[in-house]
């Protein structure tokens, strides 16, 4: 008996042991990651996600290449040509995009997925230590700001094509996301009120920046980028003004060798020369420069480079340099296909704005407006020239200056733009074909019925 | 109380004196009445107790039992079991009646057993017999065709991936749809834990040879006591245990070879050039550019210093020209052997199984190869009259020397792509052409056949499953059974790449080293009590318990590059440790069930079963979910109108309805998360990764479920009809979100779908005698619909043509509808198909610059209408013949992941398949295929062009064997000799154009393999395997 007892005894504690036991057994939590309630609680949390922001930037279809390759894609006139099997890259070189191109709906995606970081950033700021506070407003308006102007520049009619105010830009959301309604589905503000937050988000970071930030952001970062807004509404006071803030500063040189310019990480084991104002990090455990991927190729006896070598160079480009410009012999033939050296380091950081465009910019405006404010336009020239290892010129033209422009700062991702904000062609394209805007993801036409679509895509 | 024990002691007393006093001994032979052959191994049981002995090899046996009234039960596999009062005799010589499939045979349930007879939900059984030696890697493979209603698609020819098991269809879209497996008690770990593209798949742990059989169970009745596990259909897996008697020893050994099923035809080197200077000439016309400019495509492919020039490695247009058929190096011939034994025995107290298992297999695609070592140890022991305990343990190493994602330049099909101009061999070194110090950048891609040589990945996984289990019989009626199970996997995963690889692996310059380490830890424990009673004609049976489990995962990882050389291959020579990460995730089940069966006069059936699920996987606001299921039966045989029928010998009715669920959409999908992975250049950086639901929680399916279970001419005929309605709401839907706010998806409760079909089984025994032919034949149809997903449109897969939509099947294929060629000008067209304010849809074509304008269409179902298989069985006198075929019909296919790159009109330089030589041309003008433009699409978009028929018939298995005469193996004291040869997929039938029918490429995100299926990218097919066995038995 006692041994029925036992066993009774047994399996009826074991049996309350396993109910009431492992109830509270249920709550398990995440361990790598954590409560959003939790997420933004100090002001290292806060920062951290700032960090975050970065991170989002240099994602390989916004900053990391997808914004630079596509403008030389689309802006491509036989300069360039394309191999390999990335249908989504050979779309945009033909001119002829699918809507539902794959970079393009990444692009959309990964800038909105920066845009809402930033936005959590910028709500927690009463977190923040005081002493940080404005450098980090900064940091986060200008990431949220660069990014909105890239995508008004390729989803949307270029500035002055048109009317701003009517034209179609991309949806302005400037709250962080916790929950989603039909509230969210947000309909495309226009070109111009694009614009406005991309002003008012780049000048408001100008003010909060520091002038020095490591390799973060800084006051210059904010001007560069503001030249360019500027320059594409042909604003070329602002463009030159800004421009020439940036030069004068001291803060950057031009690098006395144009090589060394490039392939970060094989030439100066991952740190941007003094020439470079703001890029994108690449490490050997973080970023992909996706620059690399499809304008870079292996070279056998430099270990370190890699790439698809996807889009090679055509004679057509090679031609345009004057001989003896080391611009002109920095390319490689390592198979029947010719590529660029500017992207050969698997690690090599992604350019996002360098001193030598600001010359160029400055040159251009000052040109356009008669004016020398800093430099005369052909003082400017000249200084890239002779980097170059040409030799000076006497006269510039806004030809000249645009021709070199367009070499220095080949593949660089400004050819599309250089063009439509110049009212050029693309072949046989007009500046403001719909051919060479892209689709609004069809993904996202699909979830939000407010969206309307780009001409040409319907 | 007291009472009790001492009517206890006392029953206990007489039966132990009864036993000693009045034992009697029998003795006896058991042969098979058809042919009087002998049956060794044949079971001789005392019934109603666990007292018994197996027939030795000549079929003899003896037994000792209490008394007159005993009564003796013979039993053998596939034979009618006899109950013989002993009387008076003391010699009882049996024969067995044979039957195909007994209705007396018991049926594994979840947490106890039933006989087929009295079952009123859909289980269907595949006897371990019927897979054995069959030479696949796992379990699931070998179930493919053997059960109604299951559909197995392997999904490719490599060696342990992991494979795709629908039951009764798709049930989920963003949840798994894969069934739950649980053996010998134990939900057991499947889930894909690998590091390398495609998943590997944790059922290659369990050696198929130790299953006694798995029990499938489809319908709600059956699955509901596995509650929110069980909506996908539960397998239930039983491995074979100990029998009293002598010893058996079973020792089996197999070797075989195998190949590659299919081949696709592309270009040869004299094709290649032709076509592809058709389409630079083309492409020139286009671009008004002469054929002659330097900077024209043609000059580009054909002129000096060209395409052709460079990658022929200059010998094109040169006497060295040769041809170099590259996809023929991605395949190689696969030898395997495999070596068993088992043991088997024990005393009446203490009975054990025992087998081990080699397993060495070649894959057919180059570098693939899976070798497998196992143990088993299966024991009961009976240390009282009430209490028995046991212990299963299973343990496997598994090395599978991996390829890599079908994705992967590395792929060894994608060498089929190369130019058939191209060596194989770099001359100047020798090595495989790209191989460094050669140039690197020839072939047109990177050369699989350097990531063979200088590559490796191999998977190495520990497994240990192991059970113990107590049960007490606290009266004859009334058990406890407590389970305790424990499944360990650990795998390592390493993989190095000599810097040979860097034109493919830019970070492996010098070297790269990867180590991944994942170990799943995963208890569970099951404790219920069953009652079961037969009082006059009314008999009850109830289960009543809880099971716990919880499991954890935990993963670490380190990279490391900048090796000495390529002689040092682990991180610890690495310079730069380049990457690390560890995590860990762990989910749980608290559950309660319980299940009552009544029968009434062996013709009315009733069984209610309930589980309730608690799970960490869900909100807080419901935590908790209720399965109850109600099933009835009734068996009009034993009814006076038909009991005396001589042409129907069975005929049984039955339905069932209930719910179950399904909880498989990973961990804590529930919680509005950030996550700590956003660093930036070595800063520490987080982003919110995941929007929160506190209401979420799992799928509910309500299935229905009538059947009929019939039995003709002594049952020579028999089978089992079923329809059934699965309908599943609350779908856990990765509902797509606009991503202008930071997200891409959210996980909700939303939507509908159904699945619903029939399942017919039929055995006939058409020959019996000695010559015997035996037929099994099942055929299920599966119609799957999205009823409501309150408008959601998720896509994914190739191009994201596959599709979850509204009225139409779960992956449903949606694109543009090509419409062939425009006879006048060789451009691809593509239909309209936009809707006419008339409602009617708009038929007129647009070509290539007018394909964004063209609507897209359903275009296709991915899941089969009908799965089935046939198996013949033929023996006479020591032969046996098995042949059995499984098929599918009704499923599209997407060759689009291959056709796009290489049924493209050129559009690329990829090699092309051969259809492509009937491009358009000003001479043919009437073609499906439009004209080749290099470097311009001209039909290559995603369209219908590519979705294919993939319906097949297939020579699954086919195995022929020889007995050799009992007579003479009695005399070399064996009980068995036999010989065999097998043969897995010898023949398929299908128009598919591809490699392999039997396709789901791994070439895809998580969340896309659940739904997007039927994809190829050039994906390996199936081996062919002729195999020669040997079988010993003492």
């Amino acid at each position: 008996m006692k041994k029925k007892v036992f066993i009774y005894s047994l399996a009826l504690s074991a049996g309350l042991f396993f109910t009431v036991g492992c109830n509270n057994k249920l709550d398990v939590q995440p361990t790598q990651s954590i409560d959003e309630s939790q997420a933004l609680s100090t002001s290292r949390d806060v920062e951290v996600t700032l960090i975050g922001c970065y991170d989002a930037l240099q994602d390989i279809d916004v900053y990391g290449g997808a914004f630079q390759y596509a403008s030389e894609l689309l802006g491509n006139n036989g300069e360039l040509g394309f191999g390999g099997t990335f249908q989504n890259l050979l779309e945009m070189y033909n001119k002829e995009i699918t809507k539902a191109n794959v970079t393009a709906a990444a692009t959309w995606r990964d800038s909105y997925v920066t845009i809402n970081r930033c936005n959590n950033v910028l709500s927690a700021l009463d977190k923040v230590d005081e002493d940080k506070r404005q450098r980090i407003e900064g940091e986060a308006r200008f990431i949220r700001g660069s990014v909105y102007f890239e995508l008004v520049k390729l989803f949307a009619k270029t500035w002055g094509d048109g009317d701003n105010a009517s034209n179609p830009g991309v949806p302005i959301v400037l709250t962080p996301t916790r929950v989603v309604t039909e509230a969210n589905e947000i309909p495309r503000n226009s070109v111009a009120e694009v614009y406005a937050q991309v002003l008012e988000d780049l000048t408001a970071a100008k003010t909060l920046l520091p002038e020095t930030n490591t390799i973060y952001a800084t006051k210059y970062a904010a001007s560069a980028q503001l030249s360019r807004v500027y320059l594409m509404q042909s604003n070329f006071q602002g463009a030159r003004d800004e421009a020439n803030e940036v030069i004068t500063s001291g803060q950057f040189t031009l690098a006395p060798n144009f090589e060394s310019l490039y392939n970060t990480f094989l030439n100066n084991g991952g740190s941007s020369p003094a020439e470079y104002i703001f890029a994108m990090t690449v490490t050997q455990q973080d970023g992909v420069n996706d620059m690399n991927t499809f304008f870079g190729t292996t070279i056998s006896d430099i270990p370190g480079t890699s790439g698809r070598g996807d889009i090679r160079i055509l004679p057509k480009h090679i031609s345009l340099y004057e001989p003896g410009d080391v611009r002109g012999t920095f390319f490689i033939t390592p198979t029947n296909n010719t590529f660029t050296r500017k992207f050969l380091d698997t690690f090599g950081n992604v350019i996002v704005f360098r001193l030598a465009e600001m010359y160029l910019t400055r040159a251009e405006a000052n040109f356009r407006l008669g004016t020398a404010i800093g430099a005369t336009p052909l003082a400017d020239i000249n200084v890239i020239r002779t980097r170059a290892k040409l030799k000076p010129v006497t006269t510039v033209t806004l030809e000249s200056i645009l021709k070199e422009r367009h070499l220095e700062l080949a593949f660089e991702g400004h050819t599309l733009y250089d063009i439509k904000r110049n009212k050029g062609n693309v072949g046989t394209l007009p500046y403001n074909s719909p051919k060479l805007i892209l689709p609004i993801p069809q993904r996202e036409i699909d979830v939000n019925p407010k969206l309307v679509q780009n001409e040409g895509y319907n | 109380m007291k009472k009790v024990l001492l009517a206890v002691i006392f029953c206990l007393l007489s039966a132990w004196l009864s036993a000693y006093g009045q034992s009697v001994q029998i003795t006896g032979k058991v042969t098979s009445d058809d042919e009087d052959s002998v049956l060794p191994g044949a079971t001789v049981q005392l019934k109603g107790s666990t007292t018994g002995t197996q027939t030795d090899a000549d079929g003899t046996y003896s037994i000792s039992v209490p008394s007159n009234g005993s009564v003796l039960v013979f039993s053998f596999v596939g034979m009618l079991a006899q109950e013989i009062t002993v009387g008076s005799q003391t010699v009882i010589d049996v024969k067995l009646a044979s039957d195909s499939r007994n209705l007396s045979e018991v049926v594994v349930t979840g947490f106890g057993s039933q006989i087929k007879r009295d079952l009123t939900g859909n289980i269907a059984q595949v006897k371990g017999t019927e897979i054995q030696n069959m030479p696949v890697a796992s379990v699931d493979a070998a179930l493919q065709g053997r059960a109604a209603g299951v559909y197995v698609n392997s999904g490719s020819g490599k060696l342990g991936q992991g494979i795709n098991v629908r039951i009764r269809g798709n049930s989920s879209i963003s949840a798994s749809s894969q069934p739950l497996y649980v053996v010998d008690g134990m939900p057991i770990t499947t889930s894909d834990l690998s590091n390398n593209g495609g998943a590997t798949n944790p059922l290659s742990d369990i050696n198929s040879n130790d299953i006694e059989s798995i029990e499938i169970l489809k319908d709600a009745s059956a699955g509901a006591i596995y509650g929110s596990r069980a909506a996908n259909g539960v397998v239930l897996i039983t491995t074979k245990r100990g029998k009293a008697g002598k010893t058996n020893v079973s020792i089996n050994y197999q070797l075989g070879s195998s190949k590659a099923t299919r081949r696709v035809d592309f270009l040869n080197a004299e094709q290649y050039v032709k076509f592809y200077t058709m389409a630079a000439n083309n492409r020139d016309r286009i671009d008004g550019v002469e054929t002659t400019d330097p900077d024209s495509y043609t000059q580009y492919m054909l002129g000096p210093g060209g395409f052709l020039e460079y990658y022929s490695l200059g010998t094109y247009n040169t006497p060295n020209q040769k041809e170099y058929l590259w996809q023929d190096q991605a395949f190689q011939k696969g030898p395997m052997q495999q070596l068993d034994f088992q043991l088997n025995g024990g005393s009446e107290k203490t009975k054990f199984f025992l087998s081990g298992q080699y397993l060495d297999q070649k894959g057919t695609i180059i570098g693939n190869k899976l070798d497998r070592l196992s143990a088993r140890m299966n024991l009961d022991h009976q240390a009282y009259n009430w209490l028995q305990i046991g212990l299963s343990m299973g343990l496997a190493r598994t090395n599978n020397k991996r390829l890599p994602g079908d994705n992967a330049f590395s792929n060894p099909l994608q060498m089929a792509a190369l130019t058939p101009l191209t060596p194989f061999t770099d001359p100047e070194t020798g090595l495989p052409t790209g191989t460094p110090p050669g140039d690197v950048n020839v072939p047109l891609y990177f050369n699989p056949m350097i990531s063979i040589q200088y590559a490796s990945y191999v998977a190495t996984s520990f497994r240990n499953l192991t059970n113990a289990y107590a049960q007490i019989n606290f009266t004859k009626d009334l058990k406890f059974r407590s389970e305790l199970g424990i499944d360990l996997l650990n795998q390592n995963e390493e993989g190095y790449w000599q810097s040979q690889n860097i034109r493919n692996v830019s970070n492996a310059s010098s070297g790269l080293g990867e180590n991944y380490a994942t170990f799943v830890t995963n208890y569970n424990t099951n404790n219920f009590i069953s009652y079961d009673k037969i009082h006059n004609a009314h008999s009850f049976g109830a289960t009543l318990g809880m099971s716990y489990q919880q499991s954890q995962t935990k993963y670490s990882y380190i990279a490391g590059t900048q090796f000495p050389s390529d002689s040092y291959k682990k991180i610890a020579s690495a310079a730069t440790k380049s990457d690390g990460s560890s995590t860990e995730t762990n989910f749980r089940f608290l559950s309660y069930f319980a299940r009552l069966n009544y029968k009434f006069s062996d013709k009315y059936l009733l069984s209610a079963s309930a589980r309730i699920d608690g799970s960490s996987r869900f909100g807080v606001n419901s935590r908790y979910g209720f399965f109850p299921s109600v099933s009835a039966g009734w068996v009009l045989t034993e009814e006076s109108f038909l009991k005396s029928n001589n042409i129907i010998s069975f005929l049984k009715f039955r339905g069932s309805y209930g719910s179950t669920g399904n909880s498989e959409i990973g961990d804590f999908p529930q919680l509005g998360l950030y996550a700590g992975d956003a660093g930036y250049a070595g800063a520490a950086g987080q982003r919110p990764s995941q929007l929160s639901n506190p209401d979420l929680r799992w799928e509910t399916t309500k299935q229905t479920d009538f059947g009929i279970d019939f039995g003709f001419f002594n049952n020579r005929i028999n089978g089992e009809i079923d329809y059934y309605v699965k309908k599943t709401n609350g779908l856990l839907l990765e509902v797509n979100v606009p991503n202008t706010t930071g997200f891409s998806t959210q996980v909700a409760n939303v939507g509908k779908l159904e699945n619903k079909g029939f399942e017919f089984v039929l055995n006939t025994q058409n020959l019996v005698g000695a010559f015997k032919w035996n037929t099994s034949i099942n055929v299920a149809n599966n119609k799957n619909k999205v009823i409501d997903i309150q408008g959601q449109i998720i896509e994914g897969g190739m191009r994201n043509m596959s599709r979850v939509m509204e009225g139409q099947p779960v992956g449903v294929f949606y694109t543009v509808e090509y419409a062939g060629v425009d006879p006048a000008n060789g451009d691809a067209l593509f239909y309209k198909n936009t809707p006419n304010p008339d409602g009617t849809v708009d038929r007129s074509t647009v070509t290539n610059n007018g394909y964004n304008s063209a609507t897209r269409v359903a275009a296709g179902n991915p899941n089969p209408k009908f799965v089935g298989g046939i198996t013949n069985t033929f023996s006479y006198k020591g032969f046996d013949l098995n042949v059995f075929f499984n098929g599918v019909a009704g499923n599209k296919i997407n060759f689009y992941g291959v056709g796009q790159y290489s049924s493209a009109n050129g559009i690329y330089e990829d090699n092309q398949t051969a259809d492509q030589l009937n491009a358009w041309t000003p001479q043919n003008p009437n073609t499906n295929v439009p004209e080749a433009r290099f470097y311009r699409g001209n039909g290559n978009q995603a369209s219908t062009r590519y979705i294919y028929d993939g319906s097949y018939l297939r020579l699954r298995t086919m195995t022929l064997g020889y007995n050799l005469p009992s007579s003479l193996v009695s005399r070399i004291k064996m009980d068995r000799i036999r010989i065999y040869v097998s043969a897995l997929n010898l023949a398929t039938f299908t128009n598919y154009k591809g490699w392999d029918p039997e396709v789901n490429t791994d070439d895809m995100s998580e969340r896309d393999l659940k739904f997007a299926l039927g994809n190829d990218f050039y994906t390996a097919p199936q081996p062919r395997t002729l195999l020669l066995g040997v079988n010993i038995g003492f």
